[in-house]
């Protein structure tokens, strides 16, 4: 195992090797969501064969943490006008909007042999299957990252990325930032670079500023553990 | 580690340092009470410089969340009694 290279790219034989670590550290520390599983790739003849696989989280529902605003923004349809006129039929049109506000996301971490790099790849559907557009999940992401989206639309989450094994569209954190952004993180402390853990480290690193901006903070505890080991 | 004390709401001392093209603050070092969120710490730093969106992140290389409490990032990151905290301008996202 290798540390990770002054400019903050991550090495195509080490991906693996920080994805297992970064599932196990994932669930330990977290309850609440599934687990990231290593998914071996399929063989494919044209694709070069020094990544054989990616990591998947799949139908993580991220609704918790923003209730009230999908709840908002699909109630908005069905106008509050209860008054007088009881009509008992709208209660079962709100119980089914409601659950339809339920939103599932897959994500997928995949290696960019050409950014040399791992990219956060998703897609957002709602509870029937249904796959759902960027204006229509926007809400569940945080603020900030909202914001970043209206500055830079397309830069910032791309949507007509293919899925590298599926062949789907799918949505992705362009990877141009990363390994500027990992540069800087490790700059902090130079000695963590280059110790044999530090790839282990790289995806620790890398998604507690990716994974954030899709409503998936890591909780500090799965560093902690980085310090114990 | 320093001083186990159980009570979060002791004052925590927060060391900001610039890393990349971001400009320095005169005032580097500034106390916190240990229950607010890291959430402060970035609206702090935000007022201060002038801009919307920093990358701000701990040592151990790792940008906590937001709503982490800054004495468990303290207990857990910070040494000789302080959470070094390390801001950047230049981040295109993040």
């Amino acid at each position: 195992m290798s540390g990770v290279a002054g400019d903050g790219t991550l090495a195509p034989s080490d991906f693996r090797v920080a994805a297992v670590a970064f599932a196990e550290r994932w669930k330990s520390a977290v309850s609440a969501l599934p687990p990231w599983s290593w998914i071996p790739r399929p063989t494919h003849p044209w694709l070069s064969n020094e990544v054989d696989g990616y990591l998947a989280l799949e139908n993580a529902c991220l609704l918790g943490s923003s209730e009230e605003k999908s709840v908002g923004c699909c109630g908005g349809s069905e106008e509050p006008n209860c008054s007088g006129d009881d009509e008992p039929v709208d209660d079962a049109t709100l119980v089914q909007s409601s659950r339809d506000d339920v939103h599932y996301y897959d994500f997928h971490i995949i290696y960019d042999s050409s950014y040399r790099v791992p990219v956060l790849y998703f897609r957002a559907y709602c509870g029937d299957g249904r796959t759902l557009l960027l204006n229509e999940f926007e809400g569940d992401l945080p603020a900030d990252s909202s914001e970043a989206l209206v500055k830079s639309k397309w830069t910032f989450i791309t949507q007509e990325a293919s899925h590298p094994y599926l062949n789907r569209p799918w949505y992705k954190l362009h990877p141009c930032g990363t390994s500027e952004c990992i540069k800087l993180l490790f700059q902090s402390d130079a000695s963590i670079r280059t110790t044999s853990g530090a790839a282990e480290l790289y995806l620790l690193s890398w998604f507690s500023v990716v994974g954030r901006l899709v409503g998936l903070g890591i909780p500090y505890e799965m560093m902690k553990c980085e310090n114990n080991t | 580690m320093a001083s186990d004390s159980p009570n979060s709401d002791r004052k925590i001392v927060v060391h900001l340092r610039a890393t990349g093209d971001a400009p320095i603050l005169k005032q580097a070092k500034f106390k916190i009470s240990g229950a607010e969120k890291f959430a402060k710490v970035i609206d702090f730093l935000c007022r201060q410089l002038h801009r919307e969106t920093l990358f701000v992140y701990v040592n151990s290389a790792f940008s906590p969340n937001p709503d982490e409490l800054v004495n468990d990032l303290y207990e857990n990151f910070g040494f000789d009694g302080k959470l070094v905290v390390n801001y950047a301008c230049s981040m295109a996202w993040g």
